[in-house]
């Protein structure tokens, strides 16, 4: 039993991560419907941002302020300088956005090398263990600012008037265009907000993940999957898809097979595309646009 | 381009890729040789992606795991039923045909960003197994000692015996498939992919001819793979990755739908610059992805349209045979 619960609250923890890339895959694709498959890159260039500033002799705090910053700024170049340009065709959107996963890595790759770049832990390197469940301090961090990052979304796009636009935005573009809210401002603002998402991600897992220049692969495709668990462009269903896939994940690697582990997310994500492509909180129609 | 205006075209491109590889096999270059051999095997996956992708409209970020298919089953079979490389090399294509046949019936109800996003899943479980299932696969380091294949007791052992063999192989899958889409098929495949409800209206069986195309970009990956194991005698994990998907889908974006013929082209540009870029290290990838970037921003219609395009502005006086020129019936993209 306490095994089952030490994978249990793992599993969930690294599903907060999951879920905040997730809820950064709704965020651009409500803006573009583009489906960016340079997510993962975000949270991987946020990590090792930080990293280097906090070796560079920066206090953690503004070291994690400054590439959460960075990131952000990043994929709004990204936006403008190659997404803005794709037009509406899928293939060449989904083709471009691999093109600057690729781009980003092999320029992470060059300034950081290939080894993983360590980042401290927030409040020390202890575990807090209670009920023979053992789980890092940072865990806490993962999951309390996973909360707040989650709330302050919700407060942003159904309590200000920018959010609001946001949502119009997503719902019908041309209808929102022609109520005079500037649809191009909105798409920058989806990828502001789904780098700044996916930064804090990178940024709190990193302590306790290893990140090196090809992490953001991994994080990407796991993020996508939860999208999918919980039904693409809906932030909550998002979040609960990470949390589900996280538990998943962990406990089929606890009691099956660690070798196998990525291959249960992927495993998870063909099933749910041909039993219930809506995901848990969509509609099955969603999936077939 | 018409139909019967086909067969001409089809001997003049056999007698001129006869005489490039002719010329390469006298010049005795071994860099040269081997790098044309690496050409026609990516040529191969790379058919049956623009079959897939280009006439068809369906993505596919998963022919990296048939290709796989093609050269762990085709080296498994080999090993384990003592066959020979030629028999297994004719069951890994259809093992790996069949492959992407059934895997059509799960992957087709999806589309677009679903339907990358399942296929990739598929070339990702598929790069797991090989390195998991060690016992089979032989783990990351793979099998060697691959027997290679021997014509009339004549092993093709080194590039210049395997070169008339892969490009033969090569030409064959070109004229099969520029036969394809100049077909009816090949009319239904473009009904399906420029719009999916007019098909049907139509009575095409749009589900049917995705995974019919499926099934053969499954058989030439196969085959592709295949032929590359024995060729190289040593096969790992490592080139069946993503990655290789990714190449591919570049080739086929830089060749265009405008003929498959052009993935030739493709392919021969993918395949240099990936040797020009090896000496500058890992700035390699970074520009490999400009390039990718920059040819679905600006050569829509592939690059060989692209320059066919940049011809035609040219001058009246400076196109030499300028009324000869053929029509591209490039796709208009929704």
């Amino acid at each position: 039993m306490t095994e089952f619960a030490q994978y249990l609250i793992s599993g969930l923890v690294v599903g907060c991560i999951y879920g905040l890339i997730a809820t950064g895959f709704t965020a651009v694709y409500n803006a573009t419907h583009i489906v960016n498959f340079a997510q993962g890159e975000s949270s991987m260039l946020a990590a090792l941002c930080a990293a280097s500033l906090v070796v560079a002799g920066a206090p953690l705090l503004l070291a994690i302020a400054v590439a959460v910053v960075v990131v952000g700024v990043v994929n709004i170049l990204v936006e403008r300088l190659a997404i803005r340009r794709s037009g509406t065709d899928v293939t060449r959107g989904i083709i471009i956005t691999i093109g600057v996963g690729i781009v980003l890595q092999g320029l992470a790759a060059l300034a950081w090398g290939t080894d993983a770049q360590p980042l401290p832990a927030f409040s020390g390197p202890g575990s807090i263990s209670a009920y023979g469940v053992v789980v890092p301090r940072q865990a806490l961090w993962v999951v309390g600012t996973t909360a707040v990052v989650m709330a302050l979304l919700y407060v942003f796009l159904t309590r200000t008037f920018l959010g609001k636009a946001f949502r119009a935005c997503a719902m019908n573009g041309q209808a929102a265009a022609l109520m005079g809210i500037p649809t191009g401002l909105m798409r920058g603002i989806g990828f502001l907000l789904s780098g700044t998402v996916g930064a804090v991600a990178g940024v709190i897992i990193a302590p306790i993940a290893l990140m090196q220049y090809d992490s953001g692969v991994a994080l990407g495709i796991k993020g996508f999957v939860a999208c999918i668990i919980g039904g693409f462009g809906n932030p909550i269903g998002a979040a609960l898809g990470g949390l589900l896939l996280g538990a998943t994940e962990t406990l089929a690697a606890g009691y099956i097979s660690s070798g196998f582990k990525n291959a249960i997310a992927f495993v998870l994500l063909l099933l749910f595309l041909l039993v219930r492509p809506g995901g848990l909180l969509g509609e099955f129609g969603a999936a077939k646009r | 381009m018409s139909r019967h205006a086909m067969n001409k075209p089809a001997l003049n491109r056999f007698l001129v890729l006869a005489a490039v590889l002719g010329l390469a096999a006298f010049s005795n270059n071994p860099y040269v040789i081997n790098l044309l051999v690496v050409c026609g095997l990516y040529a191969l996956p790379a058919i049956g992606l623009s079959l897939l992708m280009g006439y068809t409209g369906q993505i596919s970020l998963g022919q990296s795991a048939f290709v796989g298919v093609g050269a762990y089953g085709s080296v498994l079979l080999a090993q384990h039923l003592q066959l020979d490389p030629w028999y297994s090399l004719a069951l890994a294509t259809a093992l790996s045909a069949f492959t992407a046949w059934s895997l059509g019936w799960l992957v087709f109800r999806l589309k677009g960003h679903h339907l990358a996003m399942a296929t990739l899943a598929i070339a990702l479980i598929l790069h797991t197994v090989l390195v998991e299932w060690r016992s089979m696969t032989g783990g990351p380091d793979g099998i060697s000692a691959i027997d290679p294949i021997s014509i009339a007791g004549h092993a093709l052992l080194d590039d210049l015996h395997f070169l008339p063999l892969a490009w033969l192989v090569c030409y064959a899958g070109l004229c099969l498939a520029d036969y394809l889409v100049r077909s009816p098929f090949g009319l239904a495949m473009r009904t399906v992919s420029e719009n999916e409800a007019v098909a049907r209206s139509l009575g095409i069986d749009a589900a049917q001819v995705k995974r019919k195309v499926m099934a053969l970009s499954g058989a030439y990956a196969g085959l592709g793979g295949a032929l590359y194991a024995h060729w190289i005698g040593y096969i790992s994990p490592e080139p069946f990755s993503v990655a290789f998907s990714i190449k591919l889908l570049l080739i086929v974006a830089l060749g265009g739908v405008s003929g498959v013929w052009n993935v030739l082209f493709g392919v021969f540009i993918v395949v240099i610059v990936s040797e020009w870029l090896k000496p500058l290290g890992r700035l390699d990838v970074v520009i490999y992805g400009l390039l990718l970037i920059v040819v679905m921003i600006y050569c829509r219609e592939g690059a060989v349209a692209a320059l066919a395009g940049l011809y035609r502005k040219l001058p009246q006086r400076l196109r030499p045979g300028a009324r000869a020129s053929l029509k591209l019936q490039g796709r208009t993209s929704a």
